[in-house]
């Protein structure tokens, strides 16, 4: 027993009206016409035939009917399965055949809704077939669950979306097979719903909005209809456009407010939580739905305040025109005005206006509902500027939605883009887009932020298809961070980071794993997406490589030395320099903040932390923890894809008196950051919050050494286009090593003797004509004038 | 199948006559904006109206305004509301034939047929 019965009458006839199609609709009503006309004229001209070819008219009528009513979406009843089943089903499932739930998919198959399905969810049809049961005892779950879908979305009808559904959500292997793709149950339920709310807007009728006497008790609104637009009248000639949010909190918010009686709204809501969108909802709704007195009929008119500002000439014209728009508004009795922006109303400046003392006198009157969006902020400025005004204005805050709710109307702005681009944007393009807009677009709220990115993708569309890939691409190119999976060469490149650092770094082996298994993990997603890549504190003495590493992980992963964010913390020794810090760019351009909003993927070093006053330092236990700042404007910068490294001198001498005991690093670690804090040099809380305290210790001779060969292939790079190299006995370069070794100062004044040593001789044999193109220089310690 | 198209003629097809003029009736009236017109049948046309002054002088000649502004609006409703009116009824009408002709449909094709053939 298969659930459903392919040879009731019901399918018989859904089969039927596929055979006989729209072409024989239209055949058999052009045939019922020709010989109705005929006949008549026949009849008319009193010829024996006319009487026959009316009959036959009739006829052909009948059929056409049936087919126009009954055969080409055949009426469900409810009951049974065979009673529920969609048109789409009964058409495309053949009777006599076992169906199994293999079978079942491949009948299914070339149905738009199955494609629709496996598209969004970006996963192979044939695969799918492949990994579902073909043992015909199955197939009774897959129904059932199919019926449970549709009664779930209060949907009679039993639909191939409803089918498609239920056959991946019941096969344990197609289970597996979708987790490969990252996609769960919960997911192919987001996107069979999404396929339902195309389905229904499909269905849905035009709304009744009133008829052609409906403004005829109101007046005319010519010039509200030159400086605004009309939302309303926009609704009613386009259709339905903001169904989901028709009948959400902040609609019902806005209407309560003015059914009790308050004359305007402050709409308040980040950018992109959608308050034009709100607005323009409120309009279908109060359109659509029977109203109190106060909305009934009331078209919501949008004022545009550019064309208003730039419409008024002379001093006074600006008073004048808002004045007569208001009167007009008040006047015509049906009107509701939309203030977008609202702080262009509220602020004299280019392209806005102070417009409250003419809103005043109306706002108190409740002459005309009006309604100002405006950001929390624009809120805060207007009733530390006009408390008057703003006392006079019922706030309806707007909040950000639940995942799930966000999502869906982000997939509907998608279907929306999908339509006007011709493309498929996947589910997990969707998921993609809130989590990364999530983390990145941290200016704006949802659901804007992920539609916004959305968009942002457009370009990244691989063969016509937006996936996770191309939000990520997105976010890449518009951030300059590292969203989606390492690829092979990036993670090669991960994996001998050590190695690549070390090029250009001569030991501190334990500080160069530390950062490097940080970048690794981070990269492979295993670390807190909610901090930093990596925080590190760099102890040692001056001259060891503190700073040195840094530049190398910022030159060989971040791939740009002159990209590091770098702050001397000793120029941050007053109170007053967290102001310094927190700046939203106004009074500092290149505030920390700043610079990392502009460049989020970076490497902060914070060089001598130790001489930053203790605010700062407070500051930087939120940095940890957190992995934001807010700026004094009140936005957050995010941290969460910086490594941030602190160094600092302080215990130097007990480090270097440590190794010259004898000691290993490992073994006076502990030891030495308890030193620290009883000192009071760190609190224990910022130590705490740092991934690793890294401890260099000074450099031997040896590495010293090393590291004149290092500065040596520096001098030969710049010499390279000169065509000349330059060589250093080992003689030299112990001579350089004795003079430049400076047990405080480490490998700093290398370079210095390097200088002197070797870039003077070089410099003097080129004047000197003593070295030319193509020459090859090796100098021994005699050579040096050190 | 012709079993099929028979049940449905005197079954749901009929049926569905009923519904569809109830329907075509509701839109209709809905189109008309009869229940506005109604309730707002003696406003003044488009609200122009003019606010009366201090005197009694203006007082009269605003009042006088506003009528004809009243009048204009009853007029141009009352003719909508009977055009209303006729349509709604021509509407019913052709439902009720339509009502009444369906079940007919099937032996009136058959006696034309007939009547047809047995001319020859």
């Amino acid at each position: 027993m298969n659930g459903f019965n392919l040879d009731a009458a019901r399918a018989r006839k859904a089969r039927l009206g596929k055979v006989i199609g729209n072409p024989g609709y239209l055949g058999l009503l052009t045939s019922a016409a020709v010989f109705l006309l005929g006949g008549a004229w026949l009849v008319a001209m009193e010829h024996k035939y006319g009487y026959s070819l009316l009959g036959i008219g009739i006829l052909l009528t009948m059929p056409a009917a049936w087919w126009r009513f009954e055969l080409s979406d055949t009426p469900v009843r409810g009951g049974d399965l065979t009673d529920r089943l969609s048109n789409d089903c009964l058409i495309a499932l053949k009777p006599g055949v076992t169906y199994t739930p293999a079978r079942l998919w491949q009948g299914l198959q070339r149905n738009w809704q199955t494609n629709f399905i496996t598209a969004h969810l970006f996963i192979d049809a044939g695969a799918i077939q492949g990994a579902l049961s073909d043992d015909p005892a199955q197939l009774g779950i897959v129904l059932q669950e199919a019926q449970r879908i549709a009664d779930n979305s209060s949907s009679i009808t039993v639909g191939v979306g409803h089918i498609i559904t239920a056959l991946l959500r019941t096969s344990p292997a197609v289970g597996q097979l979708l987790s490969q793709f990252k996609l769960s149950t919960s997911d192919v339920d987001a996107v069979s719903a999404w396929l339902g709310r195309i389905l229904d807007t499909g269905k849905q009728k035009t709304d009744n909005f009133g008829g052609i006497g409906r403004d005829w008790a109101s007046g005319f609104t010519p010039r509200l209809n030159q400086f605004g637009h009309n939302v309303s009248a926009n609704i009613e000639r386009h259709g339905v456009r903001f169904r989901a949010l028709v009948d959400s909190p902040g609609v019902h918010d806005m209407k309560a407010a003015f059914s009790q009686g308050t004359g305007a709204i402050a709409l308040i809501g980040p950018d992109g939580i959608g308050k034009t969108s709100h607005a323009y909802a409120l309009a279908q709704n109060v359109l659509a739905e029977a109203q109190d007195r106060m909305l009934e009929h009331r078209q919501i008119i949008a004022l545009d305040a550019s064309a208003i500002v730039s419409a008024a000439q002379r001093p006074g014209d600006l008073e004048y025109l808002l004045t007569s728009l208001l009167n007009e508004a008040v006047h015509a009795g049906n009107i509701m005005l939309f203030f977008d922006d609202a702080e262009l109303f509220f602020q004299a400046g280019p392209g806005s206006m102070n417009a409250t003392q003419i809103l005043l006198p109306i706002v108190q009157a409740r002459s005309v509902p009006l309604i100002f969006a405006m950001t929390p902020h624009d809120y805060e400025q207007l009733r530390a500027s006009n408390m008057a005004f703003a006392g006079q204005l019922t706030p309806v805050v707007l909040k950000e939605q639940p995942e799930a709710e966000t999502l869906t109307v982000v997939a509907d702005a998608a279907t929306n883009f999908e339509t006007q681009h011709h493309i498929v944007i996947t589910y997990q393009a969707i998921k993609a887009a809130y989590r990364l807009s999530g983390r990145y677009e941290t200016d704006m709220g949802y659901p804007g932020k992920a539609i916004h990115l959305l968009e942002q993708s457009l370009t990244h569309a691989v063969n016509q298809v937006i996936t996770e890939g191309s939000v990520e691409a997105a976010i890449e190119q518009t951030r300059g961070v590292k969203a989606g999976a390492a690829a092979p060469v990036e993670a090669d490149q991960l994996l001998h980071l050590e190695d690549a650092i070390h090029e250009r770094m001569i030991n501190q082996k334990r500080a160069v794993e530390v950062v490097a298994s940080a970048l690794r993990r981070a990269r492979a997603g295993v670390s807190n997406p909610n901090r930093p890549i990596g925080s590190f504190l760099f102890l040692g003495p001056t001259g060891v490589g503190k700073t040195e590493l840094a530049k190398a992980i910022a030159a060989t992963y971040f791939s740009n030395e002159a990209g590091m964010i770098r702050l001397d913390m000793s120029e941050y020794q007053q109170p007053t320099d967290v102001a310094r810090i927190l700046s939203d760019g106004k009074e500092e351009a290149n505030s920390l903040l700043m610079q990392v909003r502009r460049q989020p993927f970076s490497v902060v070093l914070l060089d001598e932390i130790e001489k930053a006053h203790p605010n700062i330092l407070n500051l930087l236990l939120q940095l940890l923890d957190e992995g934001q700042l807010t700026d004094t404007n009140g936005r957050s910068v995010s941290f969460k894809d910086a490594v941030v490294i602190a160094t600092s001198n302080a215990g130097a001498d007990s480090i270097r008196g440590h190794i010259e005991a004898g000691e290993q690093l490992e073994q006076f670690e502990q030891a030495f950051t308890d030193e620290l804090i009883n000192s009071g040099q760190f609190k224990p809380e910022l130590l705490n919050r740092f991934d690793e305290i890294v401890l260099f210790r000074p450099l031997t001779p040896d590495e010293l050494a090393q590291v004149v060969r290092l500065m040596l292939g520096g001098i030969n790079q710049t010499l390279a286009t000169q065509n000349i190299s330059v060589e250093l006995t080992e003689a030299a370069i112990a001579k350089i090593v004795a003079v430049g070794n400076d047990p405080r100062l480490g490998a700093r004044p290398m370079r210095r003797a390097l200088q002197k040593a070797v870039e003077n001789t070089v410099a003097e044999k080129i004047l000197r004509g003593e070295a030319k193109p193509g020459d090859h220089l090796t100098l021994d310690a005699a050579d040096l004038p050190i | 199948m012709l079993f099929s198209l028979f049940g449905w003629w005197y079954g749901a097809g009929w049926a569905g006559t009923v519904r569809s003029t109830r329907r075509r009736l509701a839109s209709l009236a809905s189109m008309f904006s009869i229940a506005i017109l109604l309730r707002t049948l003696f406003s003044p046309w488009r609200r122009i109206i003019t606010y009366p002054g201090a005197g009694i002088d203006a007082k009269l000649r605003a009042f006088g305004d506003n009528l004809v502004s009243r009048c204009v609006g009853f007029t141009v409703r009352i003719f909508v509301l009977l055009a209303a009116a006729v349509s709604l009824v021509f509407l019913s009408l052709i439902g009720l034939i339509e009502l009444l002709a369906w079940p007919l449909a099937p032996i009136l094709a058959a006696m034309l047929i007939a009547k047809g053939l047995l001319a020859l």
